[in-house]
């Protein structure tokens, strides 16, 4: 009887040190890496632009984010579609190459994280807006220009170094274009799909590439497995019966439409109702409030406008030749307009700086000066008749996003 | 009788042909053995000084060409490692030996490495696999002063291709006998 | 309470009224954050010799800085075919209209003469396209004819300070091994030459086996292991006396891996004493022998901080070669190298902010950057096998060594932005390895 609850007393007693003490024994695991992967933020607006294919302002905003790698982006309307590569696969280009149309793991099916699922790009016969003035009638780019056959399943389709990083990609010219120093005539972006590109051999932009692609991000072996044949004409949209994998993408496109269209409904019905009356008379005073005064200067610019000539502006903005510490620095700059759209070449000043040396900031406003002149020398798309409201602009430079790209 | 003095004939042809045979023999094996040690410059003609194999017929135990030959003057070493395995144990041991039963010569250890590296840490671990024979060596009794390190990194492969089986070929350690003290 | 809330909500509209009212009235208020990175379109005009004899300079001198800035990859020189109009005369008012209508955002005026003591004069203007205006002011150079080309590469180096805000890098030599024959029997001599290649200059002939050779602060000495006594030994060389000597270090040693510290006299090495592989401080004229690490493991590859406080180095006490800061007078490491693989040849840059390295991983081996925390570890380059990196005088570049696969392979030296973008191989008529570059020279 003693032993037995001396036993089970020593048990006990043990129990207890080592709840209290065992974890002084205990090595600890050393904390792992901390991997963070970049997400992009998309308003509910540009999710919803995404999925509608046919409006040409709305691809001028997904065309400038710039996780995407080039395979989506501009060459889309002029290829195969790359997010339905089950679907092009029966239908591939005579003779064509299955091997590579047929490696879905490099680009469909891990979207790297942040990025929202792909929505069904166009038919490419429909208008397709783009701003490569590379058009589905001209002959499409060789296929070696897209990341190689044999990407690392797990990687992101890593871009085709170029000399040129912007955040629409470009595919290299074709080899008849002039890569001139006189500025190229700008491609109406409404062109139809069926009219041969009169212009290809005028000047065509450097190739570009959404990111600097260094050595040690290329794939070992950059060398195509099998031999690619062009495309002679944009791929019709695979007929119906073809594969089910046409209906599914289709599918997905109104998909993300919908998660965006519920989402606010769910705020409202969520809401209390005295709160919503509140927030709805406030806003209704607002906005009262806001055309009268303002009726002088017409209603302010849709974010479309805005994003135009934002857009506008960054296609001119180099940064390739700043300092890095100028690349820390943000510059706010201020300039006048005049009414066509030109900005007055006199009136841009540096407003603010922070992040850097007064020198630096000096580059980096060099850097901003330079782009409002040379993409505003033709005068920036702007509504006329909201010229108050975009007389004087103050634009934001800030290199955060390009120091590392 | 024609036939008996045929075959003795013959028989005595065979044997100058043999006799024939085992002195070319002989002639081949030892100039094979003057031209190993004539390949004694370790590192290039008249790069840098104090390594030439000193002569000797293979056959004379008490010769260095014997001991690189018969005992085996290198050992190999795994990736990244300097510690000896059993088998260049077995063979530092013999080399012990014959350090101890001639003690007019001294020797210089070299150590080499795979090109898989930067080349001061493949300098580093060369040197470390050099010293790791010397300290074994010494250990079996023959006198430190006798020994010296000589890191060479990955300067001097033997072989060159650039897979495994050349990489394991590099990664040595040479003991190379001097004639008389060292300078 | 009635009377409190609805003044309260009243306040709220009025507030929200006067802040879009407010706000209606600002200016249009846009944020870029998305900009492009491409080479800036420069003018370079040849520059104009103002007297006969100095027409052979003139042409000479416009490619240098062409090649020069073009080679940095953040500029793209316009063909003179399409030039609009030609400056004829360095003191000519700028036609700004001509140059933007080629898409010039850059020009390069300049001149060049000899004047009567024989003299080359090398002089030149630098104009902002879009502001029609001057960017900083005309310089001149003075100098031997025999110099032209530092003076090309001078001119380079303020355009390109002007234009980008670094520091220039192209006015540097670089000390390098140069090797010719078979692997496994190369012949190695010290070289040093331009940054670019030209004006090679041997310094040693090729009897014995050299190795990293590494030039001080005033360009004026350098630092090597060389196996002329037949163990590998640290030895100083000054360059315009033509003379080496041995550091003073026992002679049973062996040394190897040494590196300058910012005031040129100190010398952090790595020293072989039996089975230990450690890291030691001297000077160069013979001081006494400071001992930095006495670990077990191997200890190796030091490169001090610009400010000469700290050094990096490659050890492998954790069991595969890594890297680790320290103090420069010893004391505790701290490791900052936490990737897959191994890691080796560090190298602090210049500016203090970063450390260049190779890391060997999967079977290949890459150039990459960190911060000095050993964070942001970026890979710059992938081969069979690149080791060896220097920084560029501005800190920007990094010129390493590329070695190819198999019996036949070759060493060759390359450059790269700290982007990663613009690798290219810097020519050299025979192998070479192991390079280290110059500060600007003054």
């Amino acid at each position: 009887m003693k032993t037995g609850a001396y036993i089970s007393g020593a048990g006990h007693v043990a129990f207890f040190m080592w709840m209290l003490l065992g974890g002084f024994f205990l090595s600890v695991p050393k904390p792992l890496p901390v991997q963070t992967s970049a997400v992009t933020l998309v308003t509910p607006d540009e999710l919803a632009a995404m999925s509608q294919p046919a409006s040409a302002p709305r691809m001028q905003q997904d065309a400038s984010r710039p996780a995407q790698p080039v395979v989506r982006d501009a060459p889309d309307a002029a290829r195969p579609p790359a997010a339905e590569p089950d679907a092009r696969a029966p239908a591939a280009p005579p003779g064509g190459a299955p091997d590579r149309l047929a490696t879905p793991a490099g680009e469909a099916a891990p979207t790297p994280v942040g990025q929202l699922p792909r929505p069904a790009p166009p038919p490419p016969p429909s208008p397709s807006p783009q701003l490569s003035p590379t058009q589905p009638g001209q002959p499409a780019q060789p296929l070696p220009e897209n990341p190689p056959v044999d990407a690392p399943p797990d990687a992101v389709a890593v871009p085709r170094p170029a000399p040129r990083v912007a955040p629409t990609a470009a595919p290299a010219p074709p080899p008849d274009a002039v890569i001139s120093d006189q500025p190229a005539p700008e491609a109406a972006p409404d062109r139809s799909a069926d009219t041969r590109a009169p212009d290809s051999r005028a000047a065509a932009p450097k190739e570009a590439a959404t990111r600097i692609v260094t050595e040690a991000e290329k794939p070992a072996s950059a060398a195509p497995r099998a031999s690619l044949r062009p495309v002679a004409r944009p791929k019709r949209p695979p007929p119906p019966a073809s594969s089910g994998a046409a209906p599914a993408a289709t599918q997905e496109a109104p998909k993300p439409a919908e998660p965006a269209a519920p989402a606010p409904q769910q705020g409202r019905d969520g809401a209390g109702a005295s709160v919503e009356n509140a927030v709805a008379a406030a806003l209704a005073a607002a906005s009262r409030a806001t055309p009268a005064p303002a009726a002088a200067s017409g209603p302010p610019l849709s974010s479309a406008e805005r994003d135009a000539l934002r857009i506008a502006v960054q296609n001119c903005w180099n940064v390739g030749s700043l300092s890095s510490e100028a690349l820390s620095t943000t510059v706010v700059v201020g300039v006048t307009m005049q009414r066509d759209g030109r900005p007055v070449t006199d009136s841009i000043e540096l407003l603010s700086f922070t992040g850097g040396s007064r020198a630096a900031a000096n580059q980096a406003f060099e850097a901003a000066r330079r782009a409002i002149v040379r993409c505003g020398a033709k005068g920036f798309d702007l509504p006329a008749e909201k010229y108050a409201r975009w007389q004087k602009v103050e634009m934001t430079f800030n290199p955060e996003k390009m120091r590392t790209k | 009788m024609g036939r008996i003095e045929q075959t003795k004939k013959q028989s005595k042809k065979r044997e100058t042909r043999t006799m024939k045979l085992h002195s070319k023999a002989i002639l081949i094996v030892a100039a094979l053995a003057l031209s190993a040690c004539a390949n004694g410059g370790r590192f290039g003609a008249a790069n840098g000084g104090g390594a030439d194999g000193a002569a000797g017929a293979a056959s004379d135990p008490r010769s260095p060409a014997y001991f690189q030959q018969t005992i085996g003057d290198r050992v190999h070493f795994a990736v990244d490692q300097h510690t000896l395995t059993p088998e260049a144990i077995a063979i530092l041991d013999k080399q012990a030996d014959w350090l101890l039963k001639n003690p007019e010569f001294t020797a210089i250890v070299e150590g080499h490495a795979d090109e898989q590296g930067t080349a001061a840490y493949n300098l580093a671990l060369s040197g470390r696999r050099a010293n790791a024979v010397i300290e074994y060596l010494v250990s079996r009794g023959v006198s430190p002063a006798r020994l010296r390190p000589l890191p060479l990194g990955k300067e001097r492969p033997i072989a060159l291709c650039s897979r495994e089986e050349c990489y394991a070929q590099n990664r040595r350690a040479v003991t190379v006998i001097q004639a008389g003290g060292l300078s | 309470m009635r009377l409190f809330t609805a003044l309260a909500i009243v306040l709220g509209v009025l507030m929200a009224a006067f802040a879009a009212l407010a706000q209606g009235a600002g200016p249009l208020r846009i944020e870029i954050t998305e900009g492009v990175i491409e080479p800036l379109p420069l003018a370079l005009p040849d520059f104009i010799a103002e007297n006969a004899a100095a027409e052979q300079y003139a042409q000479s001198i416009s490619q240098v800085i062409g090649s020069d800035l073009t080679g940095t990859g953040l500029f793209r020189e316009i063909p003179q075919k399409s030039f609009i109009s030609t400056p004829t005369s360095f003191s000519n008012a700028v036609q700004f209209a001509d140059w933007k209508a080629i898409n010039a955002q850059g020009l390069v005026k300049g001149a060049v003469s000899l004047d009567a003591d024989g003299r080359l004069v090398v002089k030149f203007r630098l104009f902002d396209v879009f502001a029609q205006a001057e960017l900083g002011q005309g310089q001149k150079f003075t100098g031997a004819p025999a110099s032209w080309r530092r003076m090309a590469h001078k001119v380079a180096d303020a355009v390109y300070s002007r234009i980008t805000g670094e520091g220039g890098y192209f006015d540097s030599r670089v000390v390098f091994v140069a090797e010719t024959g078979q692997k496994g029997q190369r012949r190695k001599r010290l070289a040093i030459m331009d940054y670019d290649g030209a004006n090679l200059q041997f310094l040693t002939d090729d009897s014995t086996i050299v190795l990293a050779p590494r030039i001080s602060a005033d360009g004026k000495r350098i630092l090597y292991t060389s196996y002329e006594s037949g163990f590998p030994k640290v030895y100083v060389l000054d360059i315009a006396a033509a003379r080496k000597q041995a550091l003073a270090i026992e002679a049973e040693a062996l040394s190897f891996a040494p590196r300058f510290g910012p005031d040129g006299e100190t010398v952090v090495l790595s020293l072989q004493q039996g089975a230990n592989t450690d890291l030691y401080r001297t000077t160069v004229s013979g001081g006494t022998l400071q001992r930095l690490t006495s670990a077990p493991s191997i200890e190796t590859a030091p490169s001090f901080s610009p400010d000469g406080r700290r050094i990096v180095f490659v050890s492998d006490r954790s069991g595969t070669p890594q890297l680790y800061i320290m103090d420069a007078n010893g004391g505790e490491a701290r490791r900052i190298s936490f990737g897959k693989g191994r890691y080796g040849s560090p190298v602090w840059s210049p500016r203090g902010d970063l450390i260049a390295f190779a890391k060997q991983a999967n079977g290949r081996f890459h150039i990459g950057v960190m911060r000095t925390d050993g964070s942001e570890e970026r890979l710059l380059t992938a081969s069979f096998l690149d080791e060896g990196p220097t920084w560029s005088p501005n800190g920007r570049v990094i010129m390493f060594t590329r070695e190819s696969k198999g019996a036949q392979g070759v060493r060759a030296l390359y450059s790269v932005d700290i982007t990663g973008r613009n690798l290219r191989r810097v020519p050299t008529e025979t192998g070479a390895s192991d390079a280290a570059w110059s500060p600007l020279l003054p």
